[in-house]
């Protein structure tokens, strides 16, 4: 056993679970907060949505994928001055915080639209034939429909930010990725880093299965017997 | 009444366009249940859609109880849809509702209290015959149990037209009399204007009062539904109509003579009786009987000996037989 490890104890490594834990489900959230109504926004503006706006939807969806595509590692370096100007540091847990949002809002945004794209046209269809405006039928029709769909999301969209946190412990903040890259790599402590890794492989594994758990038992269209195999094994699929 | 003016919708996919309806016009009278036939691609789909504005035509007008759809706001749109109910062939539920939610879905759009729509959606279950299903979802429902919930929510709001895009088209033919019958109920006890649009002749047999046929984006033919299936003018109709007629009456020498026998006509022998009074012998080359609004209701093609045309046709002039000599 190495000198960090017992060093941490007991209390050291489960602060850093707490931390990793804080982080990525503040993150993920306020992710949601703006990605969620931009999903929205892009599903319903899209040449074959609810009310088109082609031109809106291409800026939107350009600035979206820019954010995207740009690698985690770079998007901190460059985050790092927005974030003293917004956060005011550019280190420690609320930088974090923000370099996370900043990370996954985007990705949120595209999870909830194909998630929003899946609910059947037809349905849809059926609520503008009762007058429904739009309002409404993202209220009650899109978002009711897609909800097996947007926590199987929600639950890949976590798993991505936990990764994210890990990797951003490097640079800001703490959590178990910090633990193993600022402090376990430099002394070569290599049980410090493994257990790090079983702790997040631990926590990916619960909230999986707790977010697929969660969406079979919200999915009504699982409740009979001959759906209930292809349509678990599609949420499955998807994890 | 629903009054079409000159419908024209043109689809622009990227390079190709389609002309999906070329100046529709048609009037659907209060009370009826009008019928519009066609096969596949033919447009219905298209023109149901132009009833409420689902679809909005590139030229022509709307009107609904002479309002015109075509001129209104969204705001007023919205509301005047919940005057006009419509049911699709996939039935077009909320998978994570039950049947009673699917029920109220409508009434909370359309702003009414949680109490007073539970009791309307309970009416409504009642009404189609499933108030035991309430509380199941529609993966827990047969096909003809869904369409049935997707009528009683399409009658909610207690509109005064219902649209019916191949409703029966997905449903065994039983499942389908009996979705056929609730309309029929629902048109006569409510009072509820039907616009039914189909591929299937069994469907405007059992329960349209008028029809009318469209081809290729126009309207080929119109009329009573009983008129219209005596004799079929249009290639289409005919085609959509009495299709082994046609293709029995190909072919072959001779004289032929297409007979239709309606109401008591269809009930008397009379083909024994034309061989008895006449003393000639015709060859049946079709025969079919149908029940069309109860009335029996026949076709048959004959074909005739060379000299006892005549005879024949005084004959049948004589016993109220309609026919015609080209087929
Ligand atoms: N949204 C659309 N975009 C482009 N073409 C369409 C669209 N909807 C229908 N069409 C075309 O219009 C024609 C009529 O379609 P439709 O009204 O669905 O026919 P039907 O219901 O009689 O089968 C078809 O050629 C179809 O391909
Ligand atoms: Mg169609």
């Amino acid at each position: 056993m190495s000198r960090l490890f017992v060093q941490l104890g007991a209390e050291g490594f489960l602060l850093g679970v707490l931390e990793t834990l804080y982080m990525t489900v503040i993150s993920t959230a306020v992710a949601y907060l703006i990605g969620l109504p931009v999903g929205v926004l892009l599903c319903i503006t899209d040449k074959d949505g609810l009310r088109p706006m082609p031109w809106l939807n291409r800026v939107v969806g350009f600035f979206v994928n820019i954010l995207r595509s740009i690698p985690f590692i770079i998007l901190i370096v460059a985050l790092i001055p927005v974030a003293r100007a917004v956060v005011g540091t550019s280190i420690g847990n609320g930088a974090m915080i923000f370099m996370l949002t900043v990370a996954a809002a985007p990705y949120v945004a595209r999870m909830v639209e194909s998630s929003l794209k899946e609910v059947d046209r037809g349905v849809v269809e059926a609520a503008r034939s009762m007058g429904a405006g739009t309002f409404a039928i993202i209220r009650k029709v899109y978002l009711p429909e897609a909800k097996p769909s947007l926590i199987v999301g929600a639950v890949i969209s976590t798993v991505t930010v936990l990764g994210y946190s890990a990797m951003a412990g490097t640079i800001a903040g703490g959590g178990l990725g910090a633990i193993a890259v600022t402090q376990a790599r430099p002394s070569g402590a290599e049980d410090v880093i493994w257990l790090c890794v079983v702790l997040i492989v631990i926590i990916v594994q619960v909230i999986q299965e707790l977010g697929t758990l969660l969406a079979r038992k919200t999915d009504r269209r699982l409740r009979s017997g001959p759906k209930r195999a292809s349509g678990s094994k599609k949420i499955q699929n998807k994890i | 009444m629903i009054e079409l003016k000159h419908i024209t919708k043109e689809y622009s996919s990227g390079e190709g366009r389609t002309l999906a309806l070329d100046d529709v016009s048609l009037t659907v009278r209060d009370g009826e249940i009008f019928g519009i036939i066609g096969l596949s691609g033919a447009g219905k789909s298209t023109l149901v859609r132009c009833i409420n504005l689902l679809e909005r035509p590139t030229h022509g007008q709307v009107f609904i109880d002479g309002e015109e759809l075509t001129a209104i706001g969204r705001k007023r749109l919205l509301l005047l849809r919940r005057n006009i109910g419509m049911i699709f062939q996939s039935f077009n539920l909320l998978e994570q509702r039950t049947a009673e939610g699917n029920i109220r879905f409508p009434l909370e759009i359309a702003g009414v209290k949680r109490r007073a729509a539970e009791a309307r959606a309970r009416e409504l279950l009642e009404l189609v015959g499933l108030s035991e299903k309430a509380e199941s979802y529609p993966s827990q429902l047969s096909g003809g149990q869904k369409q049935r919930v997707a009528i009683a929510r399409a009658l909610a709001t207690g509109p005064k037209y219902l649209l019916c895009d191949e409703a029966t088209s997905a449903l065994d033919p039983a499942t389908t009399d009996s979705i056929l019958q609730l309309l029929r109920r629902i048109n006569r006890e409510l009072g509820v204007t039907i616009v039914v649009i189909t591929h299937e002749m069994r469907v405007v047999e059992r329960v349209c009062d008028r029809v009318a046929v469209l081809d290729s984006s126009k309207i080929a033919e119109e009329g009573e539904v009983s008129e219209v299936f005596s004799f079929p003018q249009s290639e289409i109709a005919k085609q959509l109509i009495i299709p082994e007629l046609i293709r029995s009456a190909e072919g072959g020498g001779g004289k032929k003579l297409r007979l239709v026998f309606r109401g008591e006509s269809a009930d008397r022998p009379i083909i024994s009786k034309l061989a008895i009074e006449c003393g000639v012998a015709v060859d049946i080359l079709y025969a079919d009987t149908k029940r069309i609004d109860g009335k029996a209701f026949g076709h048959m093609v004959i074909s005739l000996p060379e000299d006892g045309e005549e005879k024949v046709k005084k004959f049948l002039e004589g016993q109220k037989v309609s026919f015609k000599e080209e087929i």
